[in-house]
C-alpha cells in the first residue's frame, strides 16, 4: 500500500460534508455573535441552504464519479452507496429543519440556533457513518450523530418528559455504543487492521484457522449493539420513551434520517465483514448469520406491531410502527439478495415522505388540542379535510395499502423474500402487517367517524398545510408510478448490481 | 515473563460484565454512567491487548482507543448535562424514579 500525502487527494469529492461541518461551524459562531440581531428564523433558513447546497454537490458527485474515491486507506469512501444514503439523509434534514421552522415557534425550545447546528452535525455523523469504510471513522460518525441526538432530544429543557427521555436515550445508547465496541475489538484482534476491505480476507483466514466462536460472538455483539441505532429488536425498548418526549421533528428526524444511518452502517459493516467468512455448513454470512438477522427482524415485526395495538399516544404508536418498520427492512438483508439495495433504498425514500407527512400532521394536531393522545384525532375530517385525507394516505402507505408509495415498498421486500424461498420470514412480514392496519385504521375511524369537540376549523400554519399537501401528492404520485424512482436507483446508483460499488472490486 | 492474550481477554470480559450489571440494575443515575465508563474501558482493554498479542498485531488498535477514549468522554459529558437538566426539573438521580412516560 503506497503512502500518500494529503495534498494529493482530490477533496472536492467531500465537499458534502465540508459545507455542512462548514455550515454547523458557521452558524454556532454567527448564533454567538449575532443571534440577538438576526431574525427567528434565520439560522433555519441558512442551514436549509447549507442542506441544499450539500445535495446538490452529491448529484455532482454522482455525475462526475464513476469509481469510487477512497480517502485515506478507505477512511472515507465516496460511493454510490454512500450516495443514495446520504441523499435519503439530507431529504430528511431539510424536512425536518422545515417543520421545524413551524414549530420552534410554540416557544418550548429555547434555544432555536443550537437546535438547528445539532441538527446539521447530526446529519454529519449520518453522511460520515454512510461513507467510511474503516472501523474507526464509523465508530466516530455514529457517536457524532448519537450526541447529537441526545442533546435534541433534551431539547425542551422545561418539559420533564423531554430530559427523562433523553437520559434514557444517553443511558441505552451508550450500552448499546459498549456493546457494538466490544464486537469491534474481537474483531480487530483478528484481523489487526480496521478497514472493513482487509478485515474481509482476513476474517475468511480467521475462520479456517479455527477461531470461528471469536467470528460468532463479534457477529453477536455487532448486530445487537448496532440494533439500537435501527431500533430493532433486541434494543428497541428506547423508542417508545424517546418518541413520545422529543420535540416531534426530532422524532421525525429519529425515526427516518438516523434510522436510515444506522441501516447504512449495519449493510455495510455486516455484509463486507463477514462476507467471505466459511462454516461447516456453507457461508456462514448467508446461513447462521442470516438466520439470527432473519430472527431480529421477525421479532421487531411480531413486537413492534403487537405492543402498537395498545398505545394511545400517537408519537408512541409511531415508534412501535417505526420498530415494526425496522423489521421489515432487514427481511432482503437475510439473506441479502441482489436486488436488497435497491429495494432498501426505496422503501426508505418512500418510508421518508410518508414519515415526515404524518409527523407534521400530528405535531399540527396536537398543537392545537394540547394532547399526543389517539382522541385528538376526532373529527378531524370536519375540521381540516385536507388534513385528514393526507393522514390516512400516509398512513395507509405506511400499512401498505395499494396506490401509495408504501405498498411497492412492502411488495418488492417481500417478493425479495419470496424469490430467495425465505418463506417463513415472509409469512411473519404478511401476518404482522394484516395486525399492523388495526392500529393505522385506529386513527382513520377517529378521524372520520368520532365527533370531536369542536367543529371550527383546525389552524395549520401555512408552510405545514403546503407541505403535508405535497407530500401527500408525492406518495400517491410514486404509489401509481413507483418505476420511476426504481429505475432512477437502479441507473444512478446501481447499475452493475454490486450495491451501489459496495462491494470489494 | 508474559501474561498470555486470554488472561487479557477474560478480565475485559468480567469488566464488561460488571459494567453491564450495574448499567441495567443501579438506582442512582450517576452510578449508572460510571458502570458505562467500565464497559468502555473494557473494549480499551481488549483493543490494546490485541494490538500486541493479537493474530496481527499492529498499532491500529492504540490509535482506536485514542478515539474511544475521547468519545467516551463526550459521551458522559452530555449524559451529565442532561442529568443536571433533569435534577433541575425533578430533584432526584434515581432512575426507578423516572418514570413518567410509563403505561
Amino acid at each position: 500500500m503506497e503512502v500518500k500525502d494529503i495534498f494529493s487527494y482530490d477533496w472536492s469529492y467531500l465537499l458534502p460534508e465540508f459545507i455542512i461541518l462548514g455550515f454547523a461551524t458557521g452558524l454556532s459562531l454567527l448564533d454567538l455573535f449575532a443571534g440577538k440581531r438576526l431574525g427567528k428564523q434565520a439560522i433555519g433558513l441558512l442551514s436549509l441552504v447549507g442542506v441544499l447546497l450539500a445535495t446538490t454537490f452529491v448529484f455532482v458527485n454522482m455525475t462526475t464519479l464513476d469509481q469510487p474515491y477512497s480517502y485515506m486507506a478507505d477512511m472515507i469512501r465516496i460511493d454510490d452507496y454512500g450516495n443514495a444514503f446520504k441523499l435519503l439523509f439530507l431529504g430528511g434534514t431539510a424536512f425536518t429543519i422545515l417543520i421545524s421552522l413551524s414549530y420552534l415557534n410554540q416557544g418550548e425550545v429555547a434555544h432555536r440556533g443550537e437546535y438547528y447546528y445539532l441538527l446539521l452535525s447530526g446529519l454529519l455523523g449520518a453522511m460520515v457513518m454512510a461513507s467510511s469504510a474503516d472501523l474507526i471513522t464509523m465508530f466516530v460518525g455514529l457517536e457524532l450523530l448519537s450526541l447529537s441526538s441526545y442533546v435534541l432530544v433534551g431539547m425542551r429543557k422545561k418539559s420533564l418528559h423531554s430530559n427523562e427521555s433523553a437520559f434514557k436515550y444517553v443511558v441505552s445508547g451508550s450500552i448499546a455504543t459498549a456493546v457494538t465496541l466490544f464486537g469491534m475489538s474481537y474483531v480487530y484482534g483478528l484481523t489487526g487492521t480496521t478497514n472493513i476491505y482487509e478485515i474481509s480476507q482476513r476474517l475468511a483466514e480467521a475462520g479456517m484457522m479455527g477461531y470461528q466462536f471469536i467470528i460468532y460472538m463479534a457477529f453477536a455483539f455487532l448486530a445487537v449493539g448496532l440494533a439500537f441505532k435501527i431500533s430493532a429488536a433486541p434494543n428497541h425498548m428506547w423508542a417508545p420513551d424517546v418518541y413520545q418526549g422529543a420535540p416531534t421533528p426530532v422524532t421525525a428526524f429519529l425515526a427516518v434520517v438516523s434510522k436510515a444511518a444506522g441501516f447504512s452502517l449495519v449493510f455495510r459493516l455486516l455484509l463486507i465483514s463477514f462476507l467471505q467468512v466459511p462454516s461447516a455448513e456453507g457461508p456462514f454470512f448467508f446461513v447462521q448469520g442470516s438466520l439470527y438477522l432473519g430472527l431480529i427482524a421477525a421479532a421487531s415485526m411480531i413486537i413492534g406491531n403487537t405492543m402498537a395495538l395498545k398505545q394511545t399516544n400517537v408519537k408512541r404508536m409511531m415508534a412501535y410502527s417505526g420498530i415494526a418498520q425496522a423489521g421489515y427492512l432487514l427481511v432482503p438483508f437475510s439473506p441479502p439478495t441482489t436486488l436488497f439495495f435497491s429495494e432498501v433504498i426505496f422503501y426508505l425514500f418512500g418510508y421518508l415522505l410518508v414519515s415526515f407527512g404524518a409527523f407534521a400532521v400530528i405535531m399540527a394536531v396536537a398543537k392545537e388540542q394540547q394532547t399526543e393522545d389517539l382522541k385528538g384525532f376526532a373529527g378531524l375530517y370536519h375540521r381540516s379535510p385536507v388534513m385528514a385525507i393526507s393522514m390516512t394516505i400516509f398512513l395507509l402507505s405506511l400499512a401498505g395499502i395499494p396506490i401509495s408509495v408504501g405498498f411497492f415498498g412492502k411488495f418488492y421486500l417481500f417478493m425479495g423474500a419470496l424469490a430467495q424461498e425465505n418463506y417463513w420470514l415472509s409469512g411473519v412480514m404478511i401476518v404482522t402487517s394484516v395486525v399492523s392496519y388495526y392500529y393505522y385504521f385506529g386513527i382513520i375511524r377517529q378521524m372520520y367517524m368520532r365527533s370531536g369537540e369542536s367543529e371550527a376549523p383546525l389552524a395549520v400554519p401555512r408552510g405545514i398545510w403546503l407541505l403535508v399537501l405535497l407530500l401527500a401528492i408525492a406518495t400517491v404520485f410514486f404509489g401509481v408510478f413507483p418505476g420511476l424512482v426504481t429505475d432512477y436507483i437502479q441507473v444512478n446508483f446501481n447499475p452493475a448490481f454490486d450495491f451501489g460499488n459496495m462491494l470489494p472490486s | 515473563m508474559t501474561v498470555s492474550i486470554s488472561s487479557y481477554l477474560m478480565v475485559a470480559l468480567i469488566l464488561f460484565c460488571v459494567g453491564l450489571y450495574g448499567a441495567l440494575t443501579k438506582r442512582n443515575a450517576v452510578v449508572v454512567l460510571i458502570s458505562i465508563e467500565l464497559m468502555l474501558n473494557a473494549v480499551n482493554i481488549n483493543l490494546v491487548a490485541f494490538s500486541k498479542f493479537g493474530l496481527h498485531p499492529g498499532v491500529a488498535g492504540q490509535i482506536f482507543t485514542l478515539f474511544t477514549m475521547t468519545v467516551a468522554a463526550a459521551e458522559v459529558a452530555v449524559g451529565l448535562a442532561i442529568l443536571i437538566a433533569l435534577y433541575r426539573n425533578k430533584a432526584t438521580v434515581n432512575v426507578d424514579e423516572m418514570d413518567q412516560m410509563k403505561r
